[in-house]
């Protein structure tokens, strides 16, 4: 059988693809910090990396970093490949979007950074270096790092919010948490422009800096070659494992879309869709009502469904829907629509939540119990 | 307007689109150079310090534009899919939560504009960028706007809140294809004058920019109107006329429009909006009635009709005075003698169209309650309905004299004919008119008066001065007509009515006379009266007539005779019913006790003196 429903991951590819997910949220928000202070001066930018962003880079935090931009990285690949229909919230086509957006991006600030030195002994990677290139040299790149802070910041914070905002512990801390989300990569961008404006004036008045400067660029300008080769590399790499996973994806949608099965719903609903798909899928696809808090990740618990009939035609209960419905406080005989796969005709389900169930229901989801039967508002 | 004037104004209009031509020619030829020049200079211009910072700016500008956005959606993510999974069973349902999704997503939308645009104003942009930067956000913002647009109208995907009657195949299509038209439209009104004002002033590259995006629009437009138009519409007769397809007469418009454009650029602007206008007059009927298509509506959908036409209209001239950038006023005293009548005829258009909107308003309206209260039954005591079956008429009719004097007056006025000397010409003859209308002045007033004191209805028994009675037929601004019992019909002046003594209101009270011997005792027949009394309000027929029972007193002794006078309270006009019935049941009663009427005759005892 070509098609492997719920292959999107238990629950165990969930913890490792959050976990990878935060340590890079946590890498970037060290950076923009960072960056953030300079707007104070292009010293306290440097006297700070060494708290703020050195750890990250050397030893034991770099390896982590790479271990988790690798795992975050693959495991996003895996999700596009294991999708079986198009059918995204905008925020979900978002986080894609930017997700895939953002390698090509980064690459050749990475690379310049992390081999750099490497390849060029004496290659000073400080702050001022890079701000003297960007600002002045090659401002090419500086378009490509502002693009690729507004890019990852946007596919973080996404991230963090739908992880967090169905966490009970939400309501206390999104007070804080959100003016930081915002706030940081403003003031990051702010720091940018203050400090490039300070290297700016540096290069202008202090001719021995000026001097230090053009000789490392020189340094570079030497293995820029090789540099180039490299990422051209790595993009072709990425570039083949991106179209892999989208060939999968078309692949998995055009043999599913031979067999066709049939979803029957409370309230005279009828949804059809292609075989191995999720309820929710469905639904989606169909235009039929359906809660999706966390738009299909197992997480929220909104979208569940009582199976009235077919029962035997969706997939088994796997551990992460399992936890989930324990932690719901689900009923036997309940799904998760996102979690259940249609194998075949005959499933007739009943919506539980209405569908403008939000992060509230996956917070505190008893008291969203009396409410389940209200099913469309008045 | 002379001949000669007309023959030197179309020669200008010719020579100015062969020089228009020739500038389109000239974009076109010199546009790849410009090109060119211009992405060097702009490229030339981004690769250093400040281009970077601008740069910086933008990324930030964005991120505020996100975060606010953000918050709001925060907010009104889930009342926005609660309205959503409204179970929407009927249009008009559907057009109600289209309403709100397009609130709710023009709010995010302008929130997002509204927070960017602000934030640029904190920064020091370098030269020509601040312009690109609000330019840019313009762009946004009608892209977006355009987005929501399309997808509340169309609803790709959602076919239950769809708001116009398409088929699900063709939504997404035809939501394509308006999306492609809107955005080429918005990049051709807002990309080219910043080229144009740019570093290297690239005036023909932004000519032909302009030109390219306009005539793709045109083009996706001509073809969407044959694409999703010209099919003929569903025969659900099978002898119905066959109708003209809609396909041509919109191809018509798009082609005409562009064919304008070509010719005259502010023309265009005024020229599209009339064609928008017209279509949507054209098909708002259709669509105002796949709302209302239900019967209970009653006079709404006409209302709604003409409000639309009228908003449909005034929004059309709103928009083209904003295109034009003139306020009208002045706008009417520097351009062609056409366009001057073209104004003049559009503003007599618009007071028809709203006098229009307030006849169709009052006149259904009157026309449902008049329905609602029905036709009057003079056997029928009349009600307060009876005081509506009288004024509305009368509202309606005033309402049409009314609205077409002013609207003859206006129109006048809005030609450019000078209406004082008129009026004051009816002044001068209404004088010499009124001292022979002096009657029918004092009439008319009157009337107002008498309607205003609800001295009467339609249905009610009236007695005026002079001799006049009889029920209300008729009332009219001068008179009241009366149908006397016997038949005649009164035409009666409310200025010789006089005094009204309406029999018709709340009650009457009957009083008759029980002539009977001398001998019968007294208070034996009161009883008799009131147990009749108390039967006929027992009666199923007769007891709702009686608002206070029968009484009977002895009321006078006359010599041989004893009057007993009865007396009750009844409903108006039903005093003889009751009466009658009254009668029937006393004369019976009192046979039954033996009691015999006084017969009248005297018995006169004489003395005969023999001695």
């Amino acid at each position: 059988m070509p098609i492997i429903p719920g292959m999107r991951g238990g629950r165990l590819v969930r913890t490792v693809r959050l976990v990878s997910g935060l340590i890079l949220m946590a890498f970037v928000l060290c950076h923009l910090s960072n960056l953030a202070l300079g707007l104070r001066s292009l010293a306290e930018m440097e006297a700070w990396r060494a708290a703020l962003t050195r750890p990250w880079t050397t030893g034991a935090g770099e390896w982590l970093l790479a271990t988790a931009a690798t795992i975050h990285l693959s495991l996003g690949l895996y999700a596009l490949a294991a999708r079986r229909s198009l059918t995204l919230s905008a925020t979900d086509a978002a986080q894609l979007t930017l997700g895939l957006a953002t390698p090509p991006l980064l690459i050749a600030h990475v690379i310049a950074l992390a081999t750099a030195n490497r390849v060029s002994p004496g290659f000073a990677d400080n702050y001022g270096q890079i701000l003297a290139v960007y600002w002045s040299f090659a401002p090419a790149y500086a378009f490509l790092q502002l693009f690729v802070v507004v890019v990852v910041w946007l596919h973080g914070a996404i991230g963090l919010y739908s992880w967090l905002v169905l966490q009970p512990v939400w309501r206390r801390i999104s007070g804080f948490v959100l003016p930081v989300l915002f706030a940081l990569p403003i003031l990051a961008l702010l720091g940018f422009a203050s400090a490039g404006q300070e290297v700016l004036d540096k290069l202008a008045n202090d001719a021995a800096w000026r001097q230090m400067i053009l000789d490392n660029v020189g340094r570079i300008a030497k293995v820029t070659r090789e540099l180039a080769g490299l990422q051209r590399d790595l993009l072709l790499g990425y570039g083949v494992l991106v179209a892999l996973a989208l060939a999968i994806f078309g692949a998995r949608v055009l043999l599913g879309r031979q067999r066709g099965v049939g979803v029957a719903y409370d309230g005279g609903h009828q949804a059809r869709g292609r075989y191995g798909l999720s309820i929710l899928e469905i639904s989606q696809l169909n235009d039929v009502p359906h809660a999706h808090v966390c738009s299909g990740r197992g997480r929220c618990g909104t979208c569940r469904v009582r199976v009235d009939a077919g029962a035997a035609m969706l997939t088994p209960v796997g551990d992460l829907e399992r936890s989930t419905l324990e932690r719901v406080g689900a009923a036997a005989g309940e799904r998760l629509a996102c979690q259940a796969h249609v194998l075949g005709d005959g499933v007739a389900v009943t919506r539980l939540l209405p569908a403008f169930a939000d992060a509230t229901a996956a917070q505190s989801p008893h008291d969203w119990q009396a409410g389940s039967a209200a099913k469309e508002p008045a | 307007m002379s001949e000669q004037s007309m023959a030197v104004w179309s020669a200008g209009l010719l020579a100015g689109a062969k020089a228009r031509f020739a500038a389109l020619g000239a974009d076109l030829a010199q546009a790849p150079q410009e090109a060119q020049q211009a992405l060097q200079s702009v490229h030339d211009s981004l690769m250093t310090g400040s281009g970077v910072r601008s740069g910086t700016y933008i990324a930030i500008l964005l991120l505020v534009g996100v975060a606010v956005e953000w918050l709001y959606w925060m907010y009104a993510y889930s009342p926005l899919r609660a309205v959503m999974a409204f179970p929407a069973s009927s249009p008009r349902e559907a057009l109600r939560i289209g309403l709100r999704r397009l609130a709710f997503g023009a709010s995010g939308l302008l929130l997002f504009t509204a927070a960017t645009i602000g934030a640029s104003a904190a920064f020091a942009w370098p030269p020509h960028v601040h312009g690109v930067v609000i330019a840019a956000t313009l762009l946004l913002l009608m892209l977006r706007l355009s987005w929501i647009g399309v997808a509340v109208v169309l609803a790709p995907g959602r076919a239950r809140l769809r708001l116009v009657p398409v088929e699900q195949a063709q939504a997404r299509w035809l939501a394509a294809a308006c999306l492609a038209a809107l955005a080429l439209l918005a990049l051709g009104r807002f990309v080219p004058p910043v080229i144009a004002d740019g570093i290297e002033r690239a005036e023909h590259f932004a000519g032909a920019l302009r030109l390219a995006a306009y005539t793709i629009a045109a083009l996706v437009l001509f073809i969407g109107a044959f694409a999703f138009f010209g099919r003929s519409r569903p025969r659900t007769l099978s002898g119905r006329t066959p109708l003209f397809p809609r396909s041509f007469p919109l191809a018509m418009l798009v082609i005409g429009v562009y064919g304008i454009w070509l010719m005259h650029d502010r023309g265009a602007a005024v020229a599209a909006i009339a064609a928008v206008v017209i279509a949507l007059q054209l098909g708002l009927r259709p669509i105002v009635y796949h709302y209302w298509d239900d019967d209970d509506a009653g006079a709404l959908p006409a209302i709604v009709l003409s409000l639309a036409r009228f908003v449909v209209a005034l929004a059309g001239i709103g928009a083209a005075a904003i295109a034009l950038d003139t306020p009208l006023a002045t706008l009417a005293e520097n351009v062609g003698p056409w366009v001057r009548v073209g104004l003049r005829l559009l503003g007599v258009a618009v007071l028809a169209l709203l006098a229009h909107g307030i006849w169709i308003a009052v006149r259904s309206v009157v026309d449902q309650r008049l329905a609602r209260i029905g036709p009057v039954d003079p056997h029928e005591p009349p009600d307060s309905s009876s005081r509506l079956l009288t004024l509305l008429p009368l509202l309606r009719v005033t309402t049409a004299v009314l609205l077409l004097v002013l609207l003859v007056l206006s129109s006048l006025w809005a030609l450019g004919i000078e209406i004082t000397p008129l009026l004051a010409g009816a002044g001068v003859l209404g004088i010499a008119l009124g001292f022979g209308a002096q009657a029918l002045v004092r009439d008319i007033i009157a009337g107002i008066f008498y309607l205003a004191d609800d001295a009467f209805r339609v249905g009610e028994y009236i007695e005026g001065a002079g001799n006049t009675k009889g029920n209300v037929e008729r009332i009219t601004l001068r008179s009241v007509a009366l149908r006397h019992h016997n038949g005649p019909l009164h035409f009666v002046p409310y200025g010789a009515l006089g005094s009204v003594r309406n029999t018709s209101r709340d009650w009457v009270i009957d009083k008759f006379n029980l002539p009977l011997p001398i001998e019968v005792e007294s208070e034996k027949i009161r009883k008799l009266i009131k147990q009749v009394g108390e039967d006929m309000k027992e009666d199923a027929a007769i007891g709702p007539l009686m608002l206070e029972p029968l009484k009977g007193k002895l009321y006078r002794i006359d010599p041989g005779v004893k009057i007993f006078r009865c007396k009750f309270r009844s409903p108006p006009g039903k005093q003889f019913d009751v009466r009658a019935n009254a009668l029937k049941r006393i004369e019976a009663a009192l046979r039954k006790m033996g009691v015999q009427f006084a017969d009248g005759r005297q018995t006169v005892l004489l003395q005969s003196s023999t001695g």
